[in-house]
């Protein structure tokens, strides 16, 4: 999987700069000013992001380097600039955090910072200098940095004491708000670093303070090193920036570290952890709250199992709202953030891995990766910062927003994501959405699928409940499409088709079909080659159609079973679609799975299905199938027949009442199914089936039936008359190849060889062209009788 | 107190040497017929927390960012590109088969080892994936801090791309170190669209050619811009650069006039294409009714024909009568009230008209990034100093193209022209400030709350950075930057919009629950007087 579309172009970044994070933890230390080293552009930008998220003042310095300082350093500007803000703000600490420009040449702000000191004769002032090149991380290492930095510097005070620190993750002043009513729920006493429930969403004050109220205060800092234990959330923190990593190394302050509290496990976690810590009991007024939450989770459940998700962000958010999203039922199918993060990738493997759908998990990644993926995998959700409203406004796929920044709402400084209420406020948010997306269309969906067109009866009507289904279907009915259709039209003779062979996969084994000349699914050179992927599939079909006149009809019959390998099928359709709206879709299958692609077949457009039906009868069925292959399970004998049989019946059933035209293919057998036939054209023709097309089988050598002798051409024409009082007749059949070109009549597959094949020749130099022959043989043998 | 005192006052906290600094860039008009000298673009002080950008920000975020239907690639770690993508609010729309990328956000996105060993393999990789995929006309890589540092030539790249694409590729050495402010970026990008795209098509434009030049489409202003032109029957040539495209950029040298609206970010050019082409420029200004229509007026001089002037004076009246009544409505509203104006290189002075139409006094002004000329007039460009930081940005030295040199005035008429309308000349913000205002030039947060305090404006136009600093002293505020999500302002309509923002800013409700700082906090001179507070 790759977790960008491009290699070395990022397109739509889904992360920010290492200085950005720093600022953000330098906002939650009391009477603090930061200064950012570099030209003076990044504190600009910097401040103009957090501004319009917070709606407050967000005031850093900028040492506002020129060229001069470029190529002489930095120093004087940085010692000029420490200067001008403790002369306009009298800050008690000062972070001073880099940028690309100096960290480029090599400023060593440390150094530079001491002697300061040493000049001014500021020894009491406490400043805090942190490297943070712009290239060396995201906002979320940045973050980290800050409060590692900051612990360094200031926590010096070893004497024990009670209180315990609680490292906040990089959440919104609400939440610490409510993370910090949860504390004193406790009655404890606690240091939380930091603290950015005022400094950014501050109180209206009759007097204006230059640098906000609020955060935590350097004597708390101070006391850090003799605090009874840490409470770091943080669990895909690199331990190198990990600031209880710090605390325990170098004081002894034992480190806990747990998740941000999103969701009722992590939320567990963090209550419990407390407890733990500190002795104390869960306070009964959360054991309600979670109560609560939990009737709640029960409560919209039966919304939130049609959620699938795309969740982005930064690595500890991303973390919590999986969780969430996996307890109630949402499912995610991309997970993404920008940073290089291995530890995420880690802690939701094991979550993960359970799903019975597989969900991309990217980082290092941008918004265009998310994007495609977001598409492909058809997500109806995206759960992130307002980033994500470039892929809304794209794709219409709706957004809830959560994380940093959101700058296209207000308000989400004070929104509250964090403990039993706030995931039940967040939880409520995301099953809002997707109510409110359901909402928009129900009452048109289901007046089209029951009401329009026939109002006596409820029963649904072809054209209604495709164009329910697939809106783009319906330009051309399918009558149209059956006009044009050489198969199911004898009249339609000029027409062209082409066979996609996109699915060499096969779930069932019947005897007429050779093993030796199967499917070409086995991995041997020469075979596979011709085998096309989906975007192959689509190359191909663009140059058939710019060079076959008439071509109405794209069919995917193999070479293993269209339905097997329905991912590839599915893809090849879908992307086919979106070149062309008009082609006709057919589908030729051996019935197994169609009652669980029936939706999608239609969803994709398929508008003519082949199911190939030789036995109504198990008895007789067991004797043509060898085994079937379903759900995991490999059955033989009668078991497998009868499976095989009700599959294809229902699905016969579902897509002839859906509108789908539904032709039948029956391998006649002597000595095996002959005087079944009838039986079987009956059956299908009470499913719905438009018409049958009865074959003679072909003893394919290498086949279990290869031993039998062939239907004469007159029993086949007798058989087709008699089963023409029940059900319409197909007379001209070719009997085709999976890649099948051209009319009935004219074959020019030969042509079109090479053609979508050549990006896989160019990576594998073992296929040569004189397999193909063989490929041809194995082909027919498998195509002949299907 | 007396407005010196004032300033005295505001300066009063810095240490000498910034209070020598910063009291050059104040002043306190005066009616005394002589010019006054203000000092701007000048390095800014650090740690003063000023309001300016970067030489990147001016040149990929302001000028070159709203051309469509380029791909703009930003060189560089991610941070630079990021905080350019979708912030400027200037709008675009795609007419045919355009192409419009304005949604997107390009970066190499520099990783430790590309500052080690070099990023042009990166760079060269990232074109190469984006002409694959995007297939754009032309692409724009625009250097950020390290890009320089580092040694990577993306002049080279550009050229090699070029050449191997077929497309056009340029590259902007715009570090953000670069000069003191985004103006070396706006310098910069004028200096490679003149010499790479300016004059590369042969489209001839319709009768009456304009290109409007220095506007950037915020809140559609261009498109309500175009509307009132396009009605009088003018044809608009290219917009630089708000909703405009390379396509159209290529025939600029094509036009018949030049319309200069911001001076400050495009005057490089409008003089460059004047020497080159022959072309002359006119300013203008679009934000106000008063200046919309004598600027409509002063483009009817210029082409001098009955039938233009006739209908530059019908457009007028048309529009003006769905105004009037109402536009008269909101002036009684707003009548009386006093306002900061804080704003880029040039709205700081064009707004001001905008306010007078409704009622409101500007007390005082400044510009974040101008030059001396954008407050001083066009006469005082000889005798600015040139100093090392502006020494570092190419003077592009442009030859009369003799081929494609029209003349469109005759040098009588053009000195006949110029005594009546401003042709090729912009005679600043200090002229048409009243007596006793004050203008200060980079203004930062302490000098913000401080003025503030003392002067106890009715509203302050600014942009995001300072908005929550004053609306948290009880002091209405408003971004003239991205318009508050708003918009337009320009033109007829647009001054309608803004009169109707403004309305409802000075009345929002909840100023009654806020009180304004120097209604609890007693003035220093209050204080004598009174006794008590």
């Amino acid at each position: 999987m790759k977790n960008r579309n491009f290699v070395n172009l990022s397109v739509n970044p889904c992360k920010m700069c290492m200085p950005m994070g720093a600022a953000l933890a330098f906002k939650g230390i009391e009477n603090s000013m930061m200064l950012l080293h570099g030209s003076q552009g990044c504190s600009t930008y910097i401040r103009r992001h957090m501004a319009t998220h917070f709606n407050e003042p967000v005031d850093i310095g900028s040492s506002s380097l020129t060229e001069q300082g470029t190529v002489y350093g930095g120093a004087e500007n940085l010692k000029k600039a420490i200067k001008n803000v403790i002369k306009l703000y009298n800050p008690e600490v000062i972070g001073v955090a880099t940028t690309c420009l100096a960290e480029t040449i090599g400023e060593d702000i440390a150094h530079i910072t001491d002697e300061f000191k040493a000049q001014e004769d500021l020894r009491h002032l406490p400043i805090i200098p942190v490297p943070t090149p712009g290239y060396g991380g995201t906002q979320f290492e940045g973050y980290y940095a800050v409060l590692r930095k900051a612990v360094q510097v200031l926590a010096r005070d070893r004497a024990k004491h009670r209180k315990i620190n609680v490292i906040a993750s990089h959440l919104n002043p609400g939440d610490i708000r409510h993370i910090k009513g949860i504390l004193d729920l406790f009655k404890i006493e606690y240091i939380l670093l930091p603290d950015i429930s005022r400094t950014l969403d501050g109180p209206y004050a009759e007097k204006y303070r230059r640098i906000s109220a609020g955060g935590t205060t350097i004597e708390d800092i101070r006391c850090m090193a003799g605090a009874a234990a840490t409470v770091e959330m943080g669990l895909t923190v690199d331990q190198k920036y990990s600031p209880g990593r710090y605390l325990e190394e170098r004081f002894g302050v034992p480190l806990h570290q747990c998740a941000v509290p999103i969701g009722l496990a992590n939320t567990d976690a963090f209550v419990n952890l407390i407890s733990r810590v500190t002795g104390k009991l869960v306070p009964a007024r959360l054991k309600e709250r979670r109560g609560r939450y939990i009737d709640a989770m029960i409560d919209s459940h039966k919304h939130n199992g049609q959620g699938r998700a795309v969740i982005f962000g930064e690595p500890e958010l991303v973390y919590g709202i999986t969780d969430l999203c996996l307890e109630n039922g949402v499912k995610p199918v991309v997970i993404a953030t920008g940073a290089k993060n291995n530890r995420l990738k880690e802690l939701l493997k094991a979550g993960l891995d359970n799903m019975e759908e597989k969900c991309v998990l990217l980082d290092d990644t941008d918004f265009e990766t998310i994007q495609k993926y977001a598409k492909d995998l058809r997500a109806n959700l995206l759960i992130g910062n307002s980033d994500g409203k470039w892929i809304e406004e794209k794709e219409g796929i709706p957004l809830v927003r959560i994380g940093f920044p959101v700058h296209d709402r207000i308000g989400a400084q004070r929104k509250v994501s964090t403990g039993y209420e706030g995931s039940m406020g967040f939880m409520d948010a995301i099953t809002n959405t997707i109510l409110e997306n359901k909402e928009k269309a129900y009452r048109k969906t289901m007046y089209r699928k029951y009401y329009k067109g026939d109002k006596k009866t409820e029963k649904m009507t072809v054209k209604t409940t495709l164009k329910a289904l697939n809106p783009v279907a319906g330009r051309k009915s399918n009558e149209e499409k059956t006009a044009a259709h050489p198969c199911y039209h004898p009249g339609a003779g000029e027409c062209a088709r082409m066979h996609l062979p996109v699915a060499p996969k096969c779930n069932i084994s019947c005897n007429y079909c050779s093993r030796k000349y199967d499917c070409p699914n086995e991995s041997r050179p020469g075979v596979t080659s011709e085998v096309l992927t989906p975007g192959q599939a689509l190359e191909k079909y663009i140059e058939v159609k710019s060079k076959v006149e008439h071509l109405t009809v794209v069919g995917i019959a193999g070479p293993g079973d269209a339905l097997a390998d329905f991912e590839n099928t599915r893809k090849t359709l879908a992307l086919i679609r979106g070149e062309d709206p008009e082609v006709t879709f057919c589908l030729s299958t051996n019935g197994l799975m169609l009652p669980f692609y029936a939706n999608d077949l239609i969803r994709a457009g398929v508008s003519h299905v082949t199911v190939t039906v030789n036995a109504i009868d198990t008895a007789i069925g067991a004797k043509i199938y060898k085994n079937v292959r379903y759900l995991g399970n490999r059955l033989e004998g009668e078991a497998a027949a009868k499976v095989l049989r009700d599959n294809q019946l229902a699905g016969l059933r579902y897509l002839s009442s859906a509108g789908v035209v539904c032709k039948v293919n029956i391998v006649m057998i002597q000595g095996v199914n002959d005087s079944h036939v009838p039986e079987v054209v009956k059956t299908v023709k009470k499913c719905g089936a438009f018409m049958t097309n009865i074959m003679g089988m072909i003893p394919a050598p290498g086949s279990v039936f290869e031993g039998l002798p062939a239907i004469g051409d007159k029993a086949l024409h007798e058989m087709r008359k008699q089963c023409e009082k029940d059900i319409k007749q197909m007379y001209h059949c070719r009997q085709c190849r999976a890649d099948a070109i051209g009319t009935l009549d004219n074959d020019r597959s030969g042509d079109f060889r090479n053609t979508g094949c050549h990006v896989a020749e160019r990576v594998n130099d073992r296929q040569k062209p004189a397999k193909l022959s063989e490929r041809e043989k194995a082909c027919t043998g498998c195509a002949v009788n299907r | 107190m007396e407005r010196n005192q004032i300033v005295e006052k505001v300066l009063e906290k810095y240490p000498a040497r910034v209070y020598k600094n910063r009291k050059a860039h104040m002043l306190v008009k005066e009616n005394t017929g002589e010019n006054q000298k203000i000092q701007a673009n000048t390095r800014t002080v650090p740690g003063i927390i000023t309001n300016r950008g970067c030489c990147y920000a001016g040149c990929k975020g302001v000028v070159l960012g709203p051309l469509k239907d380029m791909v703009h690639i930003v060189h560089g770690p991610i941070g630079c590109a990021y905080y350019t993508w979708g912030t400027r609010r200037n709008k675009a729309k795609q007419v045919g088969d355009e192409k419009n990328f304005l949604n997107y956000c390009f970066s190499t996105d520099m990783q430790e080892s590309d500052i080690v060993f070099g990023g042009e393999k990166k760079l060269k990789q990232a074109i190469q994936e984006a002409v694959e995929i995007f297939n754009p006309q032309a692409i724009s890589i625009s250097a950020t801090c390290p890009v320089g540092l580092i040694g990577d030539d993306i002049n080279a790249v550009a050229a090699e791309a070029e050449k191997l694409y077929g497309i056009k590729v340029m590259a902007f050495n715009c570090e953000g170190y670069k000069g003191v402010s985004q103006s070396a970026g706006h310098h910069i990008a004028n200096n490679a669209l003149m010499k790479h795209v300016i004059g590369m098509g042969q489209v001839q434009p319709a009768q009456y050619a304009v290109n409007i030049l220095g506007e950037y489409n915020i809140g559609g202003d261009g498109w309500e811009i175009s509307r009132v032109l396009e009605k009088i029957g003018y044809h608009i040539v290219t917009i630089m650069t708000g909703d405009g495209s390379y396509e159209t950029l290529k025939n600029a040298h094509k036009a018949d006039l030049n319309l200069v609206q911001c001076h400050r970010s495009i005057n490089y050019i409008a003089e460059m294409i004047e020497e080159k082409y022959g072309t002359p420029w006119l300013k203008v200004n679009f934000l106000g009714l008063s200046s919309t229509i004598e600027t409509l007026r002063d483009m009817a001089k210029y082409f001098d024909d009955p039938a233009l002037t006739r209908r530059t004076e019908e457009v007028i009246a048309e529009e003006m009568v769905e105004l009037e009544g109402v536009m008269r409505y909101y002036k009684e509203k707003l009548e009386g009230r006093t306002a900061f104006l804080f704003v880029g290189g040039s709205r700081a002075h064009h707004y001001q008209v905008l306010l007078k139409d409704l009622g409101v006094e500007t007390v005082m002004a400044g510009y974040e990034f101008a030059h001396r000329d954008d407050y001083e007039g066009r006469e005082v460009i000889p005798d600015i100093k040139v100093d090392a930081d502006s020494k570092n940005i190419e003077e592009l030295k442009v030859e009369k193209d003799e081929k494609n040199y029209r003349v469109h005035l005759s040098p009588e008429k053009y000195e006949q022209l110029k005594k009546e309308i401003p042709l090729s000349y912009y005679g600043g913000m200090i002229k048409e400030m009243r007596d006793n205002s004050i203008l200060v030039d980079d203004l930062n947060h302490h000098e913000t709350e401080a003025f503030v305090k003392i002067l106890k404006p009715d509203m302050f136009f600014s942009g995001i950075k300072d908005k929550y600093v004053i609306q948290k002293m009880g002091v209405y505020s408003k971004q003239l930057h991205s318009y508050d999500y708003s918009g337009p302002y320009a033109a007829f309509k647009g001054a309608l919009n803004f009169a109707k923002d403004l309305d409802m800013g000075v009345y929002t409700p909840g100023w009654k629950y806020v009180t304004a700082p120097w209604k609890t906090e007693p003035m220093l001179e209050g204080m004598l007087i009174g006794g008590e507070n």
